[in-house]
């Protein structure tokens, strides 16, 4: 049975690994956007 | 929320929703095998989970064939998106479906590891396409880096035909399901191993939606700081 328990959590580690690395990588992106959406707010045009 | 967005999140819950009837399906609802000893029985439930796994490595790396060609005649970055995402996904689908091989190759083989054809040939598989991700990150410049990734995309797939056909052209202990009278399965079995494939199916289509989504954000980076000349 130990064998069955540690395939399945191996294969839900792996996709759940990804999707955090995914969520860090949004909130990341995301956080980048909004301060140079501000930098570019701020810089005076023309 | 835009309407792609709600989208997203529906299709997000009802993959979760199919996971886990799947994990049921494959720990419960599917009987034992017969004539195996314990440990064997037990770890043949892992089939149901393995087989998507790798359908699911081969499938991604054929989309990023599909991205890589389409980067090539277009010269789109939503192409290159695409690709990259779902090469991504490829790797972990890989990861997955060679620990939980080597998980029931143990009480099945009585190894945890063999050099055998269809292992020898998806690893190799799987550095074709850490090389991928190696050669995009030597590359400063987006179209530079999507274009020599593309050409690349396209000549690694060559190792999924021939990972897939490797237990067909070599002697091999790997079993051979897809050739197998009703995949080897009894009637019982077959209803779990579908669903699995489609549940598992309906979770890649999902990830590589939400993983292209934030190479979209990554580009919107890229602009925003191209625009303030960083």
């Amino acid at each position: 049975m130990a064998f069955m328990i540690a395939a399945y959590l191996v294969i839900w580690l792996a996709v759940f690994v990804f999707v955090f690395s995914m969520l860090r990588r949004e909130r990341g992106l995301e956080s980048e956007i909004a301060a140079l959406k501000e930098v570019a707010g701020e810089k005076p045009t023309g | 929320m835009g309407r792609s967005h709600v989208g997203l999140w529906i299709l997000t819950a009802v993959a979760c929703v199919a996971m886990l009837i799947a994990t049921w399906m494959a720990l419960v609802g599917a009987p034992s095998a017969a004539g195996l000893t314990v440990d064997e029985t037990y770890a043949q439930r892992i089939i149901y989970f393995h087989v998507p796994c790798a359908w699911l490595s081969m499938l991604a790396f054929f989309v990023t064939l599909v991205g890589s060609v389409g980067y090539l005649i277009t010269s789109k970055s939503k192409w290159d998106n695409l690709a990259v995402s779902s090469a991504e996904l490829g790797i972990v689908f890989t990861v997955a479906a060679t620990a939980s091989g080597a998980i029931w190759a143990k009480p099945a083989w009585n190894v945890w590891w063999t050099w055998d054809p269809r292992l020898t040939t998806y690893t190799v598989l799987f550095l074709l396409y850490v090389g991928y991700f190696m050669l995009r990150s030597a590359m400063d410049d987006p179209a530079r880096r999507a274009r020599f990734a593309a050409v690349y995309g396209i000549f690694a797939f060559l190792s999924v035909p021939i990972t897939f056909m490797s237990i067909r052209w070599w002697r091999t202990i790997h079993p051979v399901l897809l050739d197998a009278e009703n995949f080897g399965l009894s009637a019982g079995m077959r209803p779990a191993f579908f669903f699995g494939i489609i549940a598992f199916t309906l979770l890649y289509v999902t990830l590589l939606a939400h993983r292209v989504r934030l190479e979209g954000l990554r580009e919107e980076v890229d602009d925003l700081k191209e625009s303030l000349a960083y």
